[in-house]
């Protein structure tokens, strides 16, 4: 743990780790700050710019995010000065013409009085996740920085930058582990499973192999990432071949009957 | 006064002088090569072998008088060196010829040197001086001109160390070696030098900053990716003088307590990295990079690498990403490189500009340094001086000379007198200053004043036939093309401000677009991640500021004023111009023009696309842009 | 594909700074462009994903995904140039080698290759040549104060013929 330092937001003070980010601070007290591309598990990446702020009182006064804001005793913002509100209003109008199909966004943009936008919708012909990515970069992150798979990256640069999958074919490194859709902080990332299939349809099309419940028979993870951790537990004696539901069920039947705890962990 | 005892130096130091027999020189950096200057050198090599002249032939860099490359520097034993302009392959035998026989009666004289300053010396005295001719610093474009940073470029051989050691080259290694890292730090902070990439940041701050943290491993860069699309003096200055930029880095790595060092270099300057490469291995064979440097306990050893297109690998931690083998995507700081910098260890960044001023400073001293330039903006600064001017080149003046000066009395004014309108400092992150404000002294302070920024260097000047508006797209063109693509400002607002743009001069610019293009310009300015992005509306901001006139004529009336914007513009035949001389229709390629040889011919107007051959190749200023606008309505 | 070629570029790059962009730069050189195959093999040999490979060639402007053609003629459209008539030159070429398409490809890269794969034509951001300005690039050499009525005899020398 760092040294404990004040800050203060919006005139009330608050207690935080000595190079803590200020969002974190401000989220973990209520005070609601519109973010995209900030998530707990990841080093701030400040991409989004939803999140800024105004120094006041601090290393340097003046508009930035909040997400790469490190705290310092004594560290003075404003959230919502006009100025503030003003330029929100213009990221968020251009966020709405870049992904102007994801639902995600439209609430948040509207959470912060941002109805419509003045700018054109986005040429979005071929684009494989349909007008609804915002590109704040979390599922290269974590499929690269957190579980260092590496299926997907940043792919050109400037407005026609994109992600997806190296060349834009069904990849062999991905494990449909889908942590990439459940990052996705406006719901951009498709897939489906069908049968024994994961289909990482934003990925172009990618097909992952399923598991399947060796007591209900249902397909329920996918192949290559149960692969790596079932090997593991295997040496334990633990069989972990049952979908959560099953495993749930043959928990609470072998506590009646026997009592004890027991292999299906 | 050598501070190196050496056989070698010895010889280079004849050989500079011409003590035995004539020199003679090419300007061979790329902009002398453009224009044959590598034909007339092959030329010479050709003719003195087969003729067996007793002639020392030599590469050189490039003086900065671009204008009239191709330059070859003749210089007889005794006599001062003799600078020539323009020279072609056909001039070579005669040239040879009067050299071997002693005659220096050579046309194509531009100007002498006699006495050359190379600053880490004493003056030179290179030899007589010839009677009718101009010394160089008779001559305007030099005469305002202060050379520190190109003390050696146009003179020296740049592939050779010695000439470097001749002319009192790692004379400043030598002594910094005998100082503490803390004294040449200081040192470096009393000159007040300033990072002259851009944003000059004081220097030897930056340096203490790398000094004191501690980590067992720290290296040194030189940001050597001059992206700004009209500059290009890190160029000159890199194949000119590679020594000087290398013995900054060294004293540098020394102050920091850096072991290693990189130059990235931009994929573009393939001479630039063969010289340092070549540089950087010399120094190696010398002793001046490896391991104990001048028999010190300090070692050091410098690699190059290659960048591959990228304006924003400029931004320090994207260059950092990019030598890393990443995409060069800025990342917010703190922390900065300082602390936290290549592969998680301190690094120091500075520009080639700023490394090439560290040997002097270390030599001659802050103080001495000082007396450059004007207050808290000491020393010099080399501009590319381009676009509509006469005299294009690369001048380096002392920081707060205006910029009157600079255009004027340097560059001489626009071509075919021409009114000047305004200049572009600072590239597409920079902004246009208008021809009333010339008498603005040139530093950092003042530019940044006036909305632009000092940026590399670039100076790119506009006449009446530049349209501002259209200047304010191409850098809007420029920086969405390079933009990294991170952040939704850069990312999204720019390409808007474009489109707005684009719409402005294709004649379907409304008037609300101005207040929008103003707004977008604001938040993309305050909200963007890195420099790029901050930067990037400068161009249009202040075209606005300066110009807002030439927007509401393209709003307005649908008219450029330039007559550069194509849609806004057609081509016509003058008929009384017009020779019938059927140029025109020959090279036109989509057949447009029709007409009767002898008589006169006219552009059919729906099949022109105003490619401009027809006014490039006609000899009777026949053919003219008209504006299509809405004069009467 | 022989991948002997390719092992021997990855050899020469020991330090890690600079390594990638290095290796790219070289099998380029070698290739003309970055092949899929040479791709997926150095992916594999330096332990690093497809997809950051992929992300990099398609990030940085010099490297070609698709083969260009014989001669690449580069127009620089530094802002010199720009003021100087680049966008004249660009047009007039794009006529004397009959491209006249007038959009880029998917990546965003803007090489444009004749049918017989003679001529490649894009655009460059400035070769530092902006006192010669407008100055184009045909594989290594650089042209300076080029006009438009000088292009048919430039495109002669490397074997282009008039129509």
């Amino acid at each position: 743990m760092g040294r404990r330092v004040k800050v203060t937001i919006d005139g009330k003070v608050f207690s935080a780790e000595e190079g803590e980010s200020l969002l974190a601070v401000a989220l973990r007290n209520g005070i609601d700050i519109p973010h995209l591309c900030y998530e707990e598990c990841l080093e701030p990446y400040g991409s989004c710019r939803l999140c800024i702020v105004e120094v006041v009182e601090g290393f340097k006064k003046g508009i930035t995010t909040s997400c790469t804001l490190g705290c310092v005793d004594g560290l003075k913002v404003l959230t919502n000065t006009p100025e503030i509100e003003k330029h929100r209003k213009v990221l968020f109008e251009l966020y709405l013409a870049q992904a102007p199909n994801s639902e995600k966004l439209k609430k948040l943009a509207e959470k912060f009085g941002v109805y419509s936008t003045r700018f054109k919708e986005k040429n979005l012909k071929n684009d494989p996740l349909n007008g609804k990515c915002v590109m704040c970069g979390l599922c290269v992150r974590v499929c690269n920085d957190v579980l260092g798979v590496g299926a997907i990256n940043f792919i050109g640069r400037g407005y026609r930058a994109t992600v997806n999958v190296p060349y834009f074919e069904e990849s062999d490194v991905c494990k449909g582990c889908k942590a990439c859709v459940e990052v996705c902080p406006v719901d951009a990332i498709d897939y489906s499973d069908v049968g024994d299939k994961r289909v990482m349809i934003s990925w172009s099309n990618t097909k992952v192999d399923l598991i399947k419940c060796s007591v209900c028979g249902r397909y329920f993870s996918p192949l290559p990432v149960f692969g790596s951790v079932s090997k593991k537990l295997s040496e334990y004696g633990v069989v972990c071949d049952v979908c959560p539901d099953c495993r749930k069920r043959l928990i609470a039947k072998n506590m009646t009957s026997s009592g004890g705890y027991n292999s299906y962990a | 006064m050598r501070v190196f005892t050496d056989s070698r130096i010895e010889k280079a130091e004849r050989e500079l002088l011409a003590a035995d027999k004539p020199r003679i020189s090419v300007g061979l950096a790329t902009c002398g090569i453009s224009v044959g200057g590598d034909r007339v050198f092959e030329e010479f090599k050709r003719l003195i072998e087969e003729k067996g002249y007793d002639v020392s032939l030599k590469k050189t860099g490039c003086i900065g008088f671009c204008k009239e490359e191709p330059l070859v520097n003749v210089k007889l034993p005794g006599k001062a060196i003799l600078v020539l302009h323009r020279v072609t392959p056909e001039d070579v035998p005669e040239i040879l010829q009067k050299v071997e026989s002693g005659d220096d009666s050579f046309n194509k004289v531009l100007f002498q040197i006699d006495v050359w300053d190379h600053k880490t010396v004493p003056p030179i005295s290179y030899g007589q001086p010839y009677e009718g001719i101009k010394r160089w610093q008779e001559i305007d474009f030099f005469k305002y001109q202060e050379k520190l940073v190109l003390r050696n470029a146009g003179i020296i051989d740049p592939e050779s160390i010695e000439e470097y050691l001749a002319v009192g080259g790692y004379r400043a290694l030598a002594k910094a070696l005998n100082m503490s890292p803390e004294e040449v730090i200081e040192e470096v902070k009393i000159s007040g030098l300033r990072g002259r990439g851009g944003a000059g940041f004081p220097t030897g701050l930056k340096w203490e900053f790398t000094r004191k943290e501690k980590s067992d491993k720290k290296y040194v860069i030189c940001n050597a990716d001059e992206g700004d699309p009209g500059a290009y003096m890190n160029r000159n200055e890199m194949e000119s003088d590679p020594h000087s930029l290398i013995e900054g880095m060294i004293i540098g790595a020394y102050a920091v307590g850096a072991d290693e060092g990189i130059i990235y270099v931009r994929a573009e300057y393939p001479l630039a990295v063969e010289r340092l490469q070549r540089a950087v291995e010399e120094a190696r064979e010398w002793g001046f990079l490896g391991k104990n440097i001048l028999g010190s306990d300090f070692s050091f050893d410098i690699k190059i690498v290659k960048g591959a297109g990228a304006f924003v690998c400029g931004e320090e931690t994207a260059l950092i990403a990019s030598i890393e083998g990443r995409i060069g995507r800025p990342r917010p700081r703190p922390p900065f490189p300082a602390q936290r910098g290549l592969w998680g260890k301190p690094t120091n960044i500075n520009n080639v500009e700023t490394w090439m001023n560290i040997p002097l400073i270390i030599l001659k001293g802050g103080e001495w340094f000082k007396q450059f330039g004007s207050e808290s903006n000491s020393g010099t600064k080399v501009f590319s001086l381009v676009g509509k001017v006469n005299n294009v080149g690369l001048v380096e003046v002392e920081l707060g000379t205006p910029l009157s000066r600079i255009v004027f009395d340097i560059g001489k004014g626009a071509p075919g007198g021409k009114k000047i309108k305004a200049v572009q400092t600072g590239g597409p992150s920079g902004g246009c200053i208008p021809e009333w404000l010339f008498d603005t002294p040139v530093d950092y302070v003042n530019l940044a004043k006036l909305g632009s920024i000092m940026g590399s260097g670039g100076i790119v000047v506009m006449d009446e036939d530049t349209c501002m508006v259209d200047t304010a797209r191409y850098f809007l063109d420029f920086t969405v093309d390079e933009s990294c693509g991170k952040c939704v400002p850069c990312r999204e607002g720019l390409k808007r401000m474009l489109d707005i743009l684009d719409d402005i001069t294709k004649g379907r610019g409304k008037k609300e677009d101005i207040s929008l293009l103003k707004e977008l310009a604001s938040t993309v300015k305050v909200t963007s991640l890195c420099g790029l992005g901050q930067t990037a509306p400068n161009p249009v901001i202040t075209t606005l500021k300066y110009f807002e006139d030439e927007y509401i004529e393209h709003v307005v009336r649908k008219r450029c004023p330039a007559k550069v914007c194509v849609e806004l513009i057609e081509y016509e035949i003058d008929e009384e111009a017009c020779t019938g001389c059927g140029m025109c229709a020959r090279r036109c390629p989509v057949s447009a023009i029709t007409g009767e040889i002898g008589k006169s011919f006219s552009i059919d107007k729906d099949k022109c696309i105003k490619c401009g051959t027809c006014l490039d190749v006609c000899k009777f200023n026949a053919v003219k842009k008209v504006s299509r606008g809405l004069e009467d309505g | 594909m022989d991948f002997k070629v390719v092992d021997e570029i990855i050899d020469k790059y020991k330090d890690p700074s600079g390594r990638i962009l290095g290796i790219l730069e070289d099998i380029q050189d070698t290739y003309n462009y970055l092949p899929k195959e040479v791709m997926v093999y150095v992916s594999k040999k330096l332990n690093v994903p497809l997809s950051s490979l992929y992300s990099v060639a398609t990030f940085y402007s010099f490297f070609n995904l698709e083969p260009v053609g014989e001669h690449l003629i580069s127009v620089c459209m530094g802002t010199a140039c720009h003021v100087k008539g680049a966008p004249e030159l660009l047009e007039s070429l794009k006529h004397l080698l009959g491209i006249d398409v007038n959009e880029v490809t998917d990546d965003g890269k803007f090489v444009l290759t004749t049918t017989d794969r003679k001529f490649s034509l894009s655009s460059a951001r400035c070769f530092g040549c902006c006192s010669m300005a407008p100055v184009i690039r045909i594989d290594d050499r650089i042209y300076g104060y080029v006009k438009i009525k000088d292009l048919p005899a430039i495109l002669k020398e490397y074997g282009w013929k008039e129509k």
